[in-house]
């Protein structure tokens, strides 16, 4: 039995699904990044299927990522309103919780209507800057590097132009270099391309 | 929109257990379980003297590139230039996995050890391609790569096996049952050590370098006790002290790299060499091992970051070199730098071959040879690293060395080079080296950026250019000359490396799926057959009874995103034998 409080559209269906299967001594880690994750709900959405396009959705996302973005936030590497404060509390095992628990949600697909000439123009680009080499084919995302398919092209777009403006730094110079010779127009397209995977 | 009545009930289950986390371990890798579809009858027990004197073998292909000497060179002479179109398929393997396939499959006495990405492990039937076992590496949480979750292959001694994992642990396996016999863990992978090539092992030592240039980490060749995994030396690529070296104003062909050693000076005086622990310096690929001097031969990879080179001033010893190293002890014996202080990540990486080749003098002396991501193959003498010759380019050469700007500089080769990971053959008989080469106009771009603390640390970026064609070429170099003998250019760029066989063809596969046989003296296409997914893997040969076989892995390769596959394809004649042995028509 889940005996703390999980996620609310979870709740009914976990505990009933928690009958038949016979709790493992991991699970209470999993039990401890649900009830941190309780406090992302008002921005990333119920288990981090956001649905505001102007937050990432988290669920289905490399634990790694988010582990390393937390301590980036935590440690001053990036930086955001709500986002720093938030991780300014976590400790390691916290962050690395959360990473799991997001990272083993499935996420709910996102209705995208893309502009077929532009995301053509766009899986171009991508293939130029060699972004498969490390998102992997598909941007499905590997270890620390994040998954990008399924993401809102509204943070997309803006992770891109905060890259390109060093608004956002925590990349090791890859990202702002890649995107430092973007086009806005090459923006809109790579945008394009990867939020309709 | 989704109805979630309409998901049946198995489904359903999976959906709760992934909804409730139940599925945080429920990963690619399930486990560190080992299937047995049918229980091996042999017992593999390979002798260090077979393994010593593997060259020679035309049954068994005991190393990941042939033999300690790397010469990917085979002895045997069934399938010839005459027959060779008479090759088909005997099987094709599928595995589970989907993903990149580097994999050089080791054959013991008619049993095939192949691997795949994310560190599973198959025994095979060589000739029929029946499963006997399959493992699978239990993955831990963390794992760094820069270029996909590739292996390379396994080592094997007596009955077990050896591979290095993404994880950056060793693990050696029961050759005969697939089942653990020890791991240990070779470094930190959450600071972005990883192993992808396939160790080699010799008198009870497992040699291995690590991945992890791209990361910063302080690169290594280790050797461990093959019997327990216990470490017994590690050779540290990059030196404690004198990593500055001579501050050379030339590559290892004469050209000017462009440095400011002024600035650097001042700048190593400034903040002093700390850096050495995050400076790279990878090892990639298998050593070879001249084992009558004991030394072993391993070129070393990029400094960290790849791009951005003003923190790290100097020569950045021994990265981009050709290291000797003692076998017993790990001692230094000799390097030979081919690129000092470099910012392009034209490093070294392909896997170095022991052969001969004339000296200035005309003399035949004992050389180790490496294809270079530069485009040149560089001829060393073996007792002293001094470099014998260079190849002519076999890759366009273009603007060598513009330094990266942020807006990019456009230089040939692009940063995947001319000779990338893939190994190249030798054929002594025809004085030739074959080489798979890519052909990727890039700009270098660079990008200040200090230690990121584990994370991909390029200090810039590489791109391609929109509009200009990409191709691979396949060459042939006289290593007495230098001179490129022969050249094929392929559509797509070529990663995966080649055979030579003492029949004179050489093998070789393309992105595009294609996996093809060229005469060795003059580069004559004499037979291709197409594999449905990128050809990117080392071809190997080997004999069962009185058949020799040809097997390749096409599983397509995330660096250069050929199209994915999950199979080794392995061939024989067909129909052809009698071209070589009449009297000796074997049924099949």
């Amino acid at each position: 039995m889940y005996d703390l409080p999980m996620l609310k559209f979870l709740s009914t269906v976990c505990a009933t699904f928690a009958l038949v299967v016979v709790q493992p001594a991991w699970a209470q880690a999993d039990a401890a990044g649900a009830k941190l994750a309780e406090q992302c709900v008002g921005c990333h959405g119920p288990g981090g299927n956001s649905q505001n396009p102007a937050y990432p959705v988290l669920a289905g996302q490399s634990w790694r990522y988010i582990y390393v973005q937390l301590k980036d936030f935590k440690e001053g590497r990036r930086g955001h309103p709500d986002m720093s404060p938030v991780a300014a509390g976590l400790s390691r095992d916290d962050m690395i919780a959360l990473g799991n628990y997001f990272a083993a949600i499935k996420p709910v697909p996102i209705a995208f209507k893309a502009d077929s000439a532009r995301v053509e123009a766009g899986r171009k680009i991508s293939d130029a800057v060699l972004c498969p080499m490390c998102h992997l084919g598909g941007f499905v995302g590997q270890n620390e590097i994040p998954k990008v398919a399924g993401q809102h092209a509204q943070y997309i777009r803006k992770q891109l132009l905060d890259f390109r403006a060093k608004r956002r730094t925590n990349d090791a110079g890859n990202m702002t270099s890649v995107a430092g010779t973007l086009s806005d127009e090459d923006i809109e397209n790579l945008t394009q391309y990867i939020a309709n995977l | 929109m989704r109805n979630p009545l309409r998901i049946a009930g198995l489904g359903m289950a999976t959906v709760l257990a992934v909804a409730c986390g139940v599925s945080a371990t429920a990963q690619e890798i399930t486990g560190g379980a080992t299937t047995t579809a049918r229980p091996m009858t042999r017992i593999p027990n390979v002798s260090q003297a077979a393994l010593t004197n593997a060259a020679k073998d035309k049954n068994n292909w005991l190393h990941s590139n042939g033999s300690y000497e790397q010469t990917r060179f085979y002895a045997g002479d069934q399938i010839n230039v005459n027959n060779v179109a008479a090759l088909a398929p005997a099987f094709v393997f599928q595995t589970a996995v989907l993903e990149s396939m580097e994999t050089a499959p080791i054959v013991v006495d008619g049993v095939m050890f192949l691997t795949t990405s994310f560190n599973h492990v198959y025994a095979i039937d060589a000739a029929t391609g029946e499963e006997y076992w399959h493992y699978k590496h239990k993955l831990g949480p963390i794992v760094t790569v820069c270029c996909g979750n590739n292996n390379r292959g396994v080592a094997i001694e007596g009955g077990r096996l050896f591979m290095g994992t993404i994880d950056a642990k060793l693990v050696a396996l029961d050759a005969k049952t697939g089942k653990l016999v020890w791991e240990t863990q070779i470094a930190d992978p959450e600071k972005g050590y990883s192993e992808t090539m396939a160790p080699t092992v010799i008198d009870g030592k497992v040699l291995i370098g690590t991945n992890g240039g791209e990361y910063g980490v302080r690169g290594f060749v280790k050797a461990f006790s093959a019997a327990d995994g216990k470490l017994l030396w590690t050779f540290y690529t990059i030196p404690e002290k004198g990593q500055e070296g001579v501050w050379a104003v030339n590559d290892a062909t004469g050209r000017d790299m462009h440095r400011d050693i002024a600035a650097e000076k001042a700048a190593l005086a400034k903040d002093g060499g700390g850096f050495y622990q995050t400076l790279g310096g990878g090892v990639w690929m298998t050593p070879a091992i001249d084992t009558k001097t004991r030394t072993v031969f391993f070129v070393v990879g990029n400094p960290s970051p790849d791009l951005y080179g003003a923190i790290r001033p100097g020569d950045n010893l021994y990265t981009d070199s050709m290291v000797a190293i003692d076998l017993d002890t790990g001692a230094y014996k000799w390097h030979s730098q081919y690129i000092a202080h470099d910012v392009w990540d034209l490093d070294a990486v392909s896997p170095p071959i022991l052969t001969q080749a004339r000296d200035a003098s005309g003399k035949m002396v004992d050389v180790v040879i490496h294809g270079g991501k530069t485009g040149h193959v560089y001829v060393h003498d073996r007792a002293t690293g001094k470099v014998i010759r260079f190849s002519e380019p076999m890759v366009p050469q273009e603007n060598m060395w513009v330094l990266p700007t942020k807006d990019g500089a456009r230089m040939l080769p692009g940063a995947n080079g001319g000779v990338e990971w893939s190994p190249m053959a030798v054929n002594p008989r025809l004085r030739m080296a074959y080489a798979a080469n890519l052909h990727q106009p890039m700009t270098y771009h660079v990008e200040a950026s200090p230690y990121p603390g584990g994370k991909l640390w390029l200090g810039g970026a590489f791109k391609t250019i929109p509009g200009e064609e990409q191709s691979g070429r396949l060459v042939a170099v006289n290593l007495d000359t230098g001179k490129v003998a022969w050249s094929v250019k392929t559509p797509q760029p070529l990663i995966g490396g080649v055979l030579a066989t003492s029949t004179d063809l050489v093998f070789n596969g393309e992105a595009n799926g294609w996996f093809k046989a060229f005469h060795a003296q003059d580069g004559k296409e004499l037979w291709k057959y197409y594999l449905g997914a990128g050809v990117n893997a080392p071809p190997v040969t080997y004999r069962v009874g009185n058949t020799q076989y040809v097997a390749v892995a096409a599983g397509g390769n995330n660096q250069i995103d050929s199209k994915r596959g999950n199979s080794v394809f392995v061939f024989k004649l067909i129909g052809g034998e009698k071209l070589v042995a009449p009297e000796k028509k074997v049924q099949h």
